[in-house]
């Protein structure tokens, strides 16, 4: 009843315009303050999540990139591996050893003849993505044991079996496939045999045991350049900017596959970013329009406000009155907002699906705590203004 | 509850009003829980003035006023709000009803500020004993002046108070209308055991007061 009265004696719906102003600018802030939010945290969930296909990212193999100017000379030195590692987005190097003595491999069975020259590499234990009890070796081991890069499997498979009639092989026939490995010495070939023990999706070459490296090296080696020409970092964001730019300056290369993510990064940082100031700017703007309506409403009302405390109407029933007629249109605003970022994001988890990216198909709990400090910031700065403006009296 | 004055005196007439005597004015005075207190005097020597000191809608005098154990001049506005809303009720000589409510409306006003006493029937009842039924649902500012001078006496008897503050309330009644509206202030006073500090130009017996003063 009391409220009836006063709406009657305090009208707000005389400036509906500017209310309606005032709303509108409030629902373009929320839609572009919750994009941006729910964007940042779909971008960290593609980043982060291991359910993602691009957790492989994590490791980056890096060498020089090949131009005509360093052709034959490819190597990276010590300064710059070094450099690499004072990087912040290096968390950990290692490197890829290179055989420096001549090898062949062939096969010991008769329903698959074959022979090719070949190199070997290694790499540090840690950086593997095989874990398989056979990864060892000593001196007195009656084999070498090999990982090998899924790809040639499949470029096998597909490509060079078909075409030459050969019989197509699964990962296990080939682990169970014992090869003859020749290696070339002063004194003429010495023969071991090897076995394929993993495959590696990370690292595209053919690793042995660091340890038969180093003793293979020591013993058979040629070759005087001891500096390896490619090193693997492990890296907590391979999409960094950091480490795209630092690559292209100091001309080395790495899978751009795998660092795809940063261009997509730069595009979402601007539109984030936009997003932001955007949204901030219009919540800034809603708000000034809100507080001129709160003061214009009160201004306009002037002597019945004053009235109305003569009487014994107590400033915090007025502040209720008041409040109650832009709050619940505020909350229904917000809400609004928060439902079509929703549908929206509702339908781009089906979108990116369908392309391998997964993101969550609701709202983070960031983007509605947004939601409620947007609510709260407005609440208080109207408050504010409410408690400021109706104190006639003084 | 007691309403002390201590030694008022608005600034404004100081010089005037301390040349002649008074027995309010600068003044230390109490006036006990329902006393009935006829103040009188001649046009402009500050009825209305005291009237508004009382009730603090105007701060430039000297002195203090007391109402139970608030000081007015310490006194927040929360606090104020509350004890015109439970303790001090007002007819003010200009009436100061809202122009756009109609009659019932302003009074429903100061019925539903707070928690209310009296059912809204009650306007009815109070509006027929003083004639004015017929015009409680007609807007304020249509309404003739004893007619407002009524409606202003109803809204002041529909909240709870301890003390009635009403100055010249019955200064555009008849005789007849007087009388109803003095047994029917005199009647709710009585029904909360409350004071009253009325303001006149001239001596009555409409009520049988327990202190006179003049200003």
């Amino acid at each position: 009843m009391l409220n009836q009265l006063l709406k009657k004696l305090i009208r707000t719906e005389t400036h509906s315009g500017r209310n309606t102003m005032a709303m509108t600018g409030l629902f373009v802030a929320m839609l572009l303050i919750l994009s941006a939010v729910q964007i940042q945290s779909n971008y960290q969930q593609i980043l982060y999540n291991k359910t993602s296909q691009d957790s492989i990212a994590d490791f980056l193999v890096i060498n020089k990139t090949i131009t005509d100017q360093n052709v034959g000379d490819a190597t990276l030195s010590d300064t710059e591996i070094n450099d690499l590692k004072q990087q912040s987005f290096v968390e950990k190097i290692g490197r890829l050893t290179p055989s420096r003595f001549r090898v062949g491999v062939q096969s010991v069975s008769k329903q698959i003849p074959f022979y090719s020259d070949f190199f070997f590499e290694s790499v540090p234990n840690e950086f593997l993505d095989v874990n398989t009890p056979d990864w060892k070796w000593d001196e007195t081991s009656n084999f070498i044991p090999m990982i090998i890069p899924n790809m040639f499997l499949d470029m096998y498979n597909f490509g060079f079996a078909q075409s030459q009639h050969l019989p197509q092989l699964s990962q296990d026939l080939i682990k169970n496939l014992p090869v003859q490995i020749d290696i070339q010495t002063q004194n003429g070939i010495v023969n071991y045999y090897g076995k394929v023990v993993g495959f590696s999706d990370r690292i595209s070459s053919v690793l042995v045991p660091q340890t038969f490296m180093d003793w293979a090296n020591n013993k058979f080696g040629t070759n005087v350049n001891q500096q390896p020409s490619r090193v693997i970092i492990q890296t907590k964001d391979a999409s960094s900017p950091q480490l795209t730019e630092y690559l292209a300056k100091h001309h080395l290369s790495t899978n751009p596959e795998k660092t795809r993510f940063e261009k997509y990064r730069g595009v979402i940082n601007i539109v984030v970013i936009t997003s932001w100031v955007m949204g901030g700017l219009m919540l800034l703007f809603a708000l000034l329009i809100f507080t001129l309506f709160i003061q214009l409403t009160i201004a306009s009302s002037k002597e019945e406000i004053i009235l109305l405390i003569t009487l014994g109407t107590s400033p915090i029933q007025l502040q209720r009155f008041l409040r109650k007629q832009y709050l619940p249109t505020s909350i229904i605003v917000i809400i609004v907002a928060i439902c079509i970022v929703s549908i929206v994001q509702f339908a781009l988890q089906k979108v990116l699906v369908a392309q391998n990216i997964f993101v969550q198909s609701f709202l983070s709990v960031y983007t509605i705590g947004a939601a409620v400090i947007v609510l709260f910031i407005l609440t208080v700065v109207n408050n504010r203004t409410i408690m400021r403006y109706i104190q006639y009296d003084d | 509850m007691q309403l002390k004055l201590q030694n008022i005196v608005p600034v404004p007439l100081k010089e005037k009003l301390l040349q002649r005597p008074s027995v309010v004015w600068n003044k230390d005075i109490t006036f006990e829980n329902g006393e009935w207190v006829k103040i009188k005097a001649p046009s402009g020597t500050g009825k209305t003035t005291f009237v508004h000191i009382i009730y603090k809608l105007r701060k430039d005098y000297e002195g203090d006023i007391v109402w139970g154990n608030q000081h007015l001049s310490k006194i927040i506005k929360e606090e104020l709000a509350v004890l015109r809303q439970q303790n001090v009720s007002i007819v003010f000589q200009d009436l100061r009803l809202f122009p756009n409510l109609t009659a019932r409306e302003n009074i429903e006003l100061n019925r539903v500020l707070q928690e209310p006493i009296y059912d809204s029937a009650v306007i009815d009842e109070m509006a027929n004993i003083l004639g004015i039924a017929a015009i409680l649902n007609q807007k304020a500012s249509l309404c003739s002046y004893g007619e407002q001078q009524r409606i202003a006496i109803i809204r002041a008897l529909m909240q709870p108070f301890q003390w009635l503050v009403m100055d010249e309330p019955f200064s555009h009644l008849d005789k007849m209308n007087i009388e109803r509206a003095a047994s029917l202030i005199e009647r709710e006073c009585r029904k909360r055991n409350a004071g009253f500090i009325l303001t006149d130009l001239e001596d009555d017996s409409y009520f049988t007061y327990t202190k006179c003063l003049n200003l």
